[in-house]
């Protein structure tokens, strides 16, 4: 497959860039999620006299998309952010034409010599955990603190009120058109989040959507060098993000390490502090509830695509599987906690 | 030899996580070759262990909605209720068992649905016995990481 797209590739990034050719080499699949292939790329040319030999990342929709999920506003998630000076790749082209490689895809700056924990993995940090805490869960209020409308993202899907319903009734759809089985701990967190509202938003914010350890590369010495998938991006509640952040599927099975990085209160003063916002406890519980529902409906949804045949890389089994059966877990012991 | 299924399942996918994926070049074809290791190793629980969790979950479901139809008014789903009471699962077969399952789930939520709209006593007391099955059923439902 990776010997068919070169070619392509190459005559695409020569059109876009105006010269001759464009010669792509090792072209290389790498992990990147289920509801985008991944490729690592060298594109090498000549240009007004220069050579140029560039480390690039394609990435490109699958045949079958898990979420239904906007990659314009994935590309422009990325123009934002990097422009703003967060680490983010820097994005190079955005094409939404099947003709160059049979589906969407888009093109970015490789940021290397970087590693992606895996949320398998028991301690991916070590030492640097402090370190990379922090910076994770400061850059997370610096996205909270932006203005989606100064940034250039003031269109962005979401609400701005009541985002909690907006996002309740996407997540329950999906569950509605995706669940091969009941689900009465999802329905029954769902039933409970309409009952228990949370307090109005302190803020309109960009939600990075899926902000959590394995979505960032880091380099040796702990540095934080690029935010990734931005794909389900959208306006809404900031506490969003910083819920799913602390979400206990990404805690590296330490729950006492959100993230598998810093303490749960470290954490949070590290948000607020860069966001300027507050973390009520109320209402960060009611997001806390909401991103276990959310991945639950997500996992559904990886379940769907994989059972029937349109999308079965193994990730989307691992999701419905495993991640399906974690946040049963998560959400029966919560939600009884609290007497739902 | 007599096929130990689970036993294949798990020396699978321990040659295909320990021996072979690391041989495949790094990046999407290894790291697929690794899950896909991982996938066999839950497979091997689920052949051990997928009937009797199946059958047991079952079980205390229809006891518990058997139980539930005292607390519940509503005369429609009380019938519904009651048409549980003694039933039990003829086959052992994963997708009879599913088969099953799939419908006493669907009367939970319809019966934990209509628990949430009563505020007295005896509807919280039946929401705590419901939350302790969902419960037990979802740490049995758990899948243990290979090495974990």
């Amino acid at each position: 497959m990776n010997d068919d797209i070169s070619p392509r590739l190459g005559r695409y990034m020569a059109k876009m860039l105006g010269i001759p050719a464009v010669e792509i080499d090792s072209l290389f699949r790498i992990s990147g999620g289920a509801s985008r292939e991944t490729y690592r790329f060298a594109a090498r040319y000549y240009r007004d006299g220069r050579a140029y030999d560039r480390r690039l990342i394609l990435r490109r929709d699958p045949p079958a998309s898990l979420i239904d999920t906007e990659r314009a506003n994935e590309f422009r998630a990325y123009q934002a952010f990097h422009k703003l000076g967060l680490p983010v790749p820097e994005p190079v082209v955005l094409e939404l034409n099947t003709e160059a490689l049979d589906r969407p895809f888009f093109i970015m700056e490789e940021v290397q010599n970087c590693t992606v924990a895996s949320i398998l993995q028991p301690d991916p940090y070590g030492s640097l955990a402090t370190r990379i805490g922090d910076q994770f869960f400061t850059t997370l209020g610096k996205i909270a603190k932006a203005d989606p409308d100064k940034i250039g993202l003031g269109d962005l899907e979401g609400a701005r009120t009541e985002s909690w319903k907006h996002e309740i009734a996407r997540w329950e759809r999906e569950i509605d058109e995706d669940e091969r089985e009941p689900q009465p701990i999802a329905r029954a967190a769902i039933r409970w989040l309409k009952r228990h509202p949370p307090p109005p938003a302190q803020k309109v914010s960009v939600v990075h959507g899926d902000y959590r350890t394995g979505n960032f590369l880091y380099d040796a010495e702990g540095n934080i060098r690029a935010i990734l998938d931005w794909e389900m991006t959208h306006l809404g509640d900031p506490l969003e993000d910083l819920g799913w952040a602390l979400d206990p599927l990404w805690s590296h099975h330490n729950p006492a390490r959100p993230a598998g990085t810093v303490s749960r209160e470290n954490a949070i003063a590290f948000w607020e502090r860069a966001s300027g916002l507050k973390a009520e406890p109320r209402a960060l519980f009611w997001w806390e509830i909401f991103a276990s529902l959310k991945g639950l409906a997500i996992w559904i949804s990886a379940a769907r695509e994989y059972g029937d045949g349109r999308n079965t890389d193994p990730v989307n089994l691992f999701s419905g599987w495993y991640c399906t059966a974690f946040h049963n877990k998560v959400l029966a012991d919560r939600l009884s906690a609290v007497g739902a | 030899m007599r096929p130990e299924i689970d036993k294949i399942l798990e020396t699978t996918a321990a040659q295909l996580m320990t021996q072979i994926a690391p041989e495949l070049p790094p990046g999407y074809t290894q790291s697929s070759a690794g899950l896909i290791g991982m996938m066999l190793n839950f497979c091997a629980q689920e052949y051990e262990n997928g009937a009797e969790m199946r059958a047991s979950e079952n079980r205390e479901l229809r006891n518990l909605l058997a139980e539930l139809e005292a607390t519940v008014e509503d005369v429609r789903l009380r019938v519904k209720l009651g048409a549980v009471m003694g039933d039990r699962d003829a086959s052992l077969k994963i997708s009879d068992l599913n088969y099953s399952n799939a419908e006493l789930k669907k009367l939970l939520i319809e019966t934990q649905a209509y628990l949430e709209t009563r505020d007295d006593e005896k509807a919280r007391l039946a929401r705590r016995e419901i939350w302790a099955v969902l419960k037990a059923s979802a740490k049995a439902r758990l899948l243990h990481l290979p090495g974990m």
